[in-house]
């Protein structure tokens, strides 16, 4: 791993106009000025960190519609600020065989050939010359000297740029503001989950805890059967009591009584005795009053009466 | 220098997000029947521990007809008391209007499980009684 930092990088010239290169390992690549916008200039703030502030509204006037980027740094007095399109200077890399993964590091060529003092061809047509601190592309006619650009030997600045290659899809800002909002949802949305799993984790273990308290069957059909069949006694030892009720409020004539009560499966029979001929109806009625469903004979003065439970 | 296309962060986070907002879903589904359910159990026990309690410990119910026997107006009334293994039967001959008062009062008024039930009047002052009660 060390050994990667410590390897001195081959640098690479690029200009929409130079020759393919057969690039292998990984290269630092000098941007030509074709594919970059620069000024000097000197501006009323302090530092570069409030420079960034200004650079788009720096560039506004002279730049053709694109998805810029801005880069600055200060040299003496002047900031050189700088407005470029990833996007172009990448596709110019792969026209030119170094694909984005190789490209170890971007600078400008204003940061690392400024310091030229002769002019230099970069190819059959364009030369590099350095004019009041700027380094211009101009085309070969113009100077006298022949020398081939050499970059391999210099040493590059700190001055260097990260290329978006996607900047050109979602700026930036908005990118941010998109990934944070997610994440912002993603972490509540996470944190509700998991308080809800542990809410129905607590219920399930409750709910064991009935069982095992209560001594309840394994399983909730048994339990619902167990209940129906207690609540089916109930309802019938209710019943019993409330027409032992009634036979006992019964207001009788002289003479007429209750002589038997008995119950045994689900059959209810009360005799009553010493009802004149016709009484009995009388009875009756009154019992029918109150709802009772009951089959009745009358047999030598005694009403028998049945009920099913 | 090769970074990941943002679009496919934002598709990324996306996607989970939309899969913490379904899981969020079924376990809130989830939890809403497990409620259901635990409610539901809560209710059936209590009923059930209730409804066993009167109707199915033998102990207890055997302990509240011994108690009921016990009273003054019944000791006199030589009732025969005969357990089995699921009830117990209560049998006298002869048993005066007050005590024959006194014991369906307490027997009707309690919750026992009365499986047979026999009242004979023999005359104006007694009745012969056999109750089984079971658990």
């Amino acid at each position: 791993m060390f050994s990667k930092f410590n390897k001195q990088l081959a640098s690479v010239f690029i200009d929409p106009s130079s020759q393919p290169l057969t690039i292998e390992e990984n290269v630092n690549v000098i941007v030509s000025p074709s594919l970059y916008w620069v000024k000097k200039l000197d501006l009323p703030v302090k530092n570069v960190r409030e420079a960034k502030t200004l650079l788009p509204s720096l560039f506004e006037d002279i730049l053709p519609e694109g998805s810029y980027s801005y880069s600055v740094y200060k040299d003496g007095e002047y900031f050189f600020i700088f407005a470029y399109e990833d996007k172009k200077i990448l596709e110019v890399c792969a026209s030119k065989g170094i694909h984005a993964a190789q490209i170890e590091g971007v600078y400008f060529a204003q940061s690392e050939l400024a310091h030229l003092t002769s002019t230099h061809k970069i190819n059959d047509t364009q030369s590099i010359y350095v004019k009041d601190d700027i380094v211009l592309l101009v085309p070969c006619m113009w100077l006298e000297d022949d020398s081939m650009l050499d970059v391999n030997d210099l040493s590059l600045s700190k001055h260097n740029v990260k290329l978006k290659q996607f900047g050109h899809i979602v700026d930036d800002k908005s990118f941010n503001t998109l990934v944070v909002i997610f994440s912002v949802l993603i972490l509540l949305l996470g944190v509700e989950y998991f308080i809800t799993q542990s809410k129905l984790q607590s219920t399930l273990e409750l709910r064991d805890e009935i069982f095992e308290k209560n001594g309840l069957k394994s399983t909730m059909m048994q339990n619902r059967s167990m209940l129906k069949s207690y609540t089916t006694l109930h309802d019938k030892q209710t019943k019993i009591r409330e027409y032992i009720g009634y036979f006992l409020s019964l207001k009788l004539r002289n003479g007429e009584k209750i002589s038997s009560i008995r119950y045994k499966s689900n059959k209810f029979n009360v005799d009553i005795s010493g009802i004149k001929n016709g009484a009995e109806k009388i009875i009756v009625e009154s019992l029918k009053n109150k709802k009772m469903i009951f089959k009745p004979t009358f047999k030598n003065d005694t009403l028998s009466m049945e009920i099913s439970l | 220098m090769n970074r990941i296309n943002p679009i496919h962060i934002l598709i990324f986070l996306f996607v989970l997000f939309l899969f913490f907002m379904l899981g969020l879903k079924n376990v809130k589904t989830e939890l809403t029947e497990a409620k259901v359910a635990y409610r539901e159990t809560l209710e059936l026990a209590l009923q059930l521990k209730g409804l066993n309690e009167i109707y199915s410990d033998k102990q207890s119910v055997i302990q509240s007809i011994d108690r009921i026997l016990k009273q003054s107006s019944l000791q006199s009334s030589h009732i025969e008391k005969k357990i089995t293994s699921s009830s117990i039967v209560l049998h006298s001959q002869s048993l005066g209007k007050i005590a024959l008062n006194s014991l369906m009062g307490k027997f009707l008024n309690g919750a026992y499980n009365i499986s047979e039930l026999k009242i004979q009047k023999l005359s104006d002052e007694k009745a012969s009684l056999t109750m089984e009660i079971k658990w």
